[in-house]
């Protein structure tokens, strides 16, 4: 580690790849945390858990016994055995007793995504709440009809505040917070809708699952979804020549008019680009329209071809999706223990193979995966696994719940990951700073001391401040393991 | 080669573990234990391997060998931080193993090992949570799931230990608060109780100057020989020594009555209250804990003074011998000597005059005692015994003696030891004058009647035996208590055992063979009696058949014949009866010989225990019982018929 900080100080290692390094690093030693413990309110099973997209420090977890918490992961509120266990306590707790509660369990809770102001609970009562966090107030509600599974709001969205549901009900609703309405129902699903997702390339694909196993996408611009995934489609298709290629990729800038057929989609093309103009974005954003707007295309929207629109992902219900970070691939889990990786572009499975054992049925679970997208956290019955997103293996096992788990969060920032279950833990594991034990290896980076009379290791670094952020963890680890030790009395 | 050793290692591991777990024991063997631990210890691939065998073991279809397993885990737990981490990664396949708390793997049969299984899981993760738990949130997740989650009734040994401590503390501060008030009022009213105690030392010490310079101790009188004799017995010795005693003090008149009234009641408060009152402040002095110490010890140091002033004041007033109130239950003793006081009286005045030794008005008992010793040689050793019961002598031939001598109880016989004396019947000091009649001053009782009379009788003690118990290891752990002189119905003979419930002194031969032989024994014995029994039975028969005939020869024959047909009934009925018996102790001791023989297994435990239930089931539902009982009911039938018919017998 020390080598990369003077790689990257002497310019030989990009600031990228060093933090990117860093991260998969801390990544690979993700276990359950010691010194860090959420305190949960709960008495039910925690359905949901997300940390706000803005700070990165408020947790927000929504349980089946229809109570919310909010926890600062960043700043325990009291510490025990000597400052060895930092114990998260809720920051603010509603339950039933609140006067606007839910009666049922939350399915989902969300942070409005631009600021931590607000929070969204969708719960078996058929409600969707929006709250106040300050005040804990609800500041709107909408009425369901049926039983709310998943919420979910655009994280990119810069143009609308929708909140998309996946209910009981077949149709996925929009919710508008600005008007309190509902503002889009659509309608393809034969069956409740398990999980939406929306996209992290454009602010107006949305990608539902339901019960009946499939899996569309939405443009939510237009009427009707535009693409099922289909489990057996697997490969990409021949190729148009290459010539034709090249020159159907000119055609968006230089025939853009005379494409009769494609009037309705051409024009809105340039202004999607404007509504979201970032960099590496918009390649996997521009992508889909030129998919959309593929041969194939044309005949199925709006009345797709009954072969296709029957398509299904997943035996049985699909139960938790989670696009990549750079909006490319879509992964999907389903009730019948599969994990699925989807080729966004293509709509292709790709057919990697994930050694999942066995998914737990009759629950939408939460994916959840790392900012590089190399592993992804999924739960697994009693334990929730990472496997690597492109070859399937499994990375890691964490084994801590002692009853089925629910949902996780990858936390981008610190490289921790929360998990709640059913057994109303909310458990945190993060990167292991044993590994501390290599700042001190190398004894040519830094003068190091040791006074090791005792075996607590009390070292004093003279010079480096890299180092002296990892030296109250490391003197605490030294206490840890002073009293945490071999004891052969015979 | 170092390969090699390290494979042989290992397995010497994973053996030792696994004999260690193939018992039956409630423990795990201390041996064993001690050198799975001693080779663990050496290296951390070794230890991988002990967690990895241990965790496989505790997956075992058997509670016994899950239940060992988990006390090796705690031995290692205990002590290795790798080993900790390596079990706390799996600990929840651990718990589930050995609490059983998920409904689809509930634990293995034998059910009473698992239930101690259970318990001991709980108890332990409660331990490896109360040392380790800071340091592993595994620890922690677990045990409040089984806590809080699962409401597992946990020993809390902890909390409990904590909670004693407390109360401990607070019951100590009480005390010594109540003991600083205490303290704080005597530093108040020190001076007052200080006078209080003077005014009455010195009230006393008035009345006794009074009382002593108003009377002269009355001359007493020697008693001879022949009058010693006389009062040999020992109850009349006593009442002389206390009118001894009496002769030297002060003798309460009419005119000095008023003295002693106050004497007495002064010396009662002095007992009743001041000495206790005293006593009390000293110990509150002694244990209170103030700031100035010099104040209390100076106090308690007063105290100690005034104590003793008290005491030789006492003493005093009871050397006076003011006649002074027993101060325990005064009242009932006065009542209850108003009758018998005063004939005592009387003779003591009479003894009072007669005496004339000086030393015996010493209060010594043992001065007192050693004229009698120089006069009375001839007084055996016995005697000697009752009156000095403190002997001081170191005279070698006496000790020899009184270690000689037999143990007697006390009793009336007591007082004739010894002498070969007529007694005067009539002459017992109680003056009849012939009320009924006229009375023979000189009558006499024999020598031999007295001795007759008092014939020593004593019951016959028993010497207690210690029974020692049977001590066969029982299979839930623990020895077994029965107390039986030979044989212990559930484990056979009783043979001298270890600690751990070997017998001792006896090879594996032995052990076999000599449980064969006590069965075949009983056995033997067994039909021998049944066979003597049926011969009795038989011969009997036939002599009162004999007799019935000669008697009632003039009976009818059909009555006769129906007199033969019962009797041959009654005959064959006992005959195939006792022979059933003796079958049936033939087949239970043959069964049960086998079964101890058979060693105890871990499959054997698994088996269906035989209950007392079963055993009697056995016995009663079997042909030979059912036959017996409806043979007993058909002649209880034929008794009552018979005193129906008297004379058809």
């Amino acid at each position: 580690m020390w080598k990369e900080i003077r790689e990257r100080e002497s310019g030989k290692l990009r600031p990228n790849s060093f933090s990117n390094r860093i991260r998969s690093d801390r990544n690979s030693s993700i276990q359950l945390s010691n010194y860090k413990e959420i305190v949960s309110p709960h008495r039910g099973s925690v359905n949901s858990l997300q940390v706000d997209l803005t700070e990165g420090r408020y947790l927000l977890s929504g349980a089946s016994d229809a109570s919310v918490a909010i926890y600062d992961v960043q700043c325990a509120t009291d510490y025990e055995g000597g400052g060895l266990l930092a114990k998260h306590k809720p920051l603010v707790t509603i339950d039933k007793q609140h006067e606007h509660g839910h009666k049922y369990a939350i399915s989902s809770a969300i942070w409005y995504p631009v600021d931590t102001g607000l929070f969204i609970t969708g719960s078996y009562d058929h409600r969707i709440n929006i709250w106040d966090t300050n005040t804990t107030q609800v500041v709107m509600n909408f009425k369901m009809p049926g039983k709310v599974y998943r919420t979910a709001m655009s994280s990119l969205a810069a143009s609308h505040m929708l909140i998309a549901a996946g209910t009981e009900d077949v149709q996925v609703r929009l919710c508008d917070i600005a008007s309190g309405a509902f503002s889009h129902t659509l309608s393809g699903h034969r069956d409740g809708v398990m999980t939406v997702e929306w996209s992290t390339s454009s602010e107006w694909v949305l990608v539902t699952g339901g019960c009946d196993g499939a899996i569309r996408f939405w443009d939510i611009r237009r009427a009707g979804c535009f693409r099922v995934l289909n489990q057996s489609h697997s490969q990409l298709g021949r190729r148009p020549p290459l010539l034709q290629r090249a020159a159907t990729n000119k055609v968006p800038t230089s025939k853009s008019l005379s494409k009769g057929q494609s009037s309705s989609v051409k024009p809105r093309a340039p202004q999607r680009k404007m509504a979201h103009g970032n960099g590496s974005k918009q390649s996997a954003a521009s992508k889909i329209p030129s998919q959309v707007k593929s041969s194939a295309r044309q005949r199925l929207h709006p009345g797709m071809l009954s072969s296709q629109d029957r398509a299904t992902a997943h035996y049985g219900a699909v139960i938790g999706l989670k696009v990549t970070g750079d909006g490319m691939f879509l992964l999907s889990a389903g009730s019948d223990s599969r994990l699925r990786l989807w080729d966004i572009e293509s709509g292709c499975n790709t057919l990697v193979n994930f050694e999942t054992v066995r998914l737990q049925t009759g629950k939408a679970i939460q994916l959840a995966t790392t900012q590089d997208s190399a592993l992804v956290f999924v739960p697994c019955m009693t334990s929730v696994k990472a496997f690597d997103v492109w070859s399937g293996a499994t990375v890691l096992t964490f084994r801590g719940h002692y009853e089925h788990v629910n949902c996780c969060w990858y936390s981008l920032q610190d490289q921790e990951l929360y998990t709640g279950g059913n057994d109303r833990q909310i458990l945190v594991w993060s990167p292991s700073k044993w590994n501390a034990n290599e700042l001190v290896h190398p004894l040519n980076f830094e003068t190091v001391f040791f006074i090791s009379a005792t075996p607590i290791p009390v070292s004093l670094v003279l010079s480096s401040q890299h180092y002296l952020v990892f030296q109250d963890e490391w003197l605490k680890m030294g206490k840890a393991s002073a009293l945490d030790q071999d004891n052969w009395s015979d | 080669m170092m390969m090699m050793e390290e494979e042989r290692e290992k397995v010497v591991v994973v053996g030792l573990i696994e004999k260690a777990t193939n018992s039956t024991a409630a423990e795990v063997d201390p041996r064993l234990l001690k050198a799975i631990k001693s080779v663990v210890r050496h290296s951390d691939s070794e230890l991988r391997l002990a967690a990895q065998t241990l965790m496989n073991l505790m997956k075992r279809d058997h509670s016994q060998v899950r239940y060992l397993a988990l006390l090796i885990i705690d031995e290692l737990f205990m002590r290795s931080k790798l080993f900790r981490t390596l079990v706390v990664e799996n600990l929840d396949q651990l718990l589930t193993l050995s609490v059983g708390f998920r409904r689809n793997l509930p634990l293995p049969a034998p059910p009473s090992v698992a239930s101690v299984l259970r318990s001991k899981a709980v108890e332990l993760l409660e331990k490896w949570n109360v040392s380790y738990g800071l340091y592993y949130r595994q620890l922690r997740l677990g045990f409040d799931h089984l806590k809080n989650t699962l409401r597992f009734q946990f020993p809390n040994l902890q909390a409990n230990a904590v909670r004693i401590q407390q109360e401990r503390r607070e019951r100590e501060m009480r005390t010594r608060e109540i003991l600083v008030n205490k303290f704080e009022t005597l530093k108040e009213t020190f001076l007052s109780i200080k006078d209080e105690l003077q005014s009455t030392i010195d009230e006393i010490g008035e009345c006794l100057e009074i009382v002593i310079a108003s009377d002269e101790p009355m001359p007493l009188g020697l008693l001879d020989d022949e009058e010693m004799e006389e009062f040999r017995c020992s109850e009349l010795r006593r009442i002389r020594l206390d009118s001894l005693k009496e002769g030297n003090k002060v003798q309460e008149t009419s005119d000095n009555k008023v003295v002693f009234d106050a004497l007495r009641e002064l010396y009662r408060l002095l007992v009743t209250k001041h000495l206790v009152s005293v006593q009390e402040w000293v110990s509150v002095l002694t244990r209170v804990e103030v700031a100035d110490n010099r104040c209390r010890d100076s106090m308690l140091k007063e105290f100690i003074d005034i104590r003793n002033n008290l005491k030789s004041v006492k003493k005093k007033c009871e050397e006076s011998g003011c006649s002074l109130p027993d101060t325990r239950n005064n009242e009932e003793e006065d009542i209850w000597e108003e009758g018998t006081f005063e004939s005592f009286e009387n003779r003591s005045s009479v003894l009072n005059y007669q005496s004339d030794d000086s030393s015996i008005a010493s209060t010594s008992v043992k001065v007192k005692n050693k004229p009698f010793e120089n006069r009375n040689k001839e007084a055996d050793v016995k005697e000697k015994l009752d009156c000095e019961d403190s002997g001081t002598d170191s005279d070698p031939l006496r000790s020899k003696l009184l270690a000689e001598a037999p143990l007697m109880k006390w009793g009336s016989f007591l007082d004739s030891w010894g002498s070969k004396r007529d007694y005067l019947a009539n002459q017992r000091g109680l003056e009849l004058e012939g009320h009924w009649g006229r009375i023979d001053y000189d009558a006499v009782i024999p020598a031999e009647k007295i001795a007759e009379l008092n014939v020593q009788a004593t019951l016959y003690k028993e010497d207690p035996v210690e029974i020692q118990p049977c001590h066969a290891p029982l299979s839930k752990g623990g020895l077994c208590q029965r107390r039986d002189l030979r044989v212990c119905p559930f484990h056979g003979p009783i043979v001298p055992r270890d600690d751990e419930g070997k017998p001792i002194n006896q090879t594996s031969l032995t052990e076999e063979v000599a449980p064969e032989l006590e069965t075949n024994l009983v056995d033997h014995l067994a039909k021998q009696a049944v066979k003597n029994v049926r011969d009795r039975d038989k011969e009997k028969a036939k002599q009162r058949e004999h007799d019935k005939q000669a008697l009632k020869r003039a009976k009818l024959a059909k009555v006769r014949e129906h007199n033969d047909a019962v009797l041959r009934d009654a005959a064959l009925a006992s005959t195939s009866r006792s022979s059933a018996i003796g079958e049936d102790v033939e087949t239970a001791g043959g069964e049960r010989s086998s079964a101890r023989n058979k060693k105890q297994t871990l499959a054997s435990m698994l088996k269906k225990k035989v209950t007392s239930k079963d055993r009697l089931a056995q016995r009663l539902l079997n042909t030979h019982a059912r036959d017996a009982t409806e043979r007993q009911l058909t002649q209880g039938e034929d008794a009552k018929y018979r005193e129906a018919f008297p004379n058809q017998w």
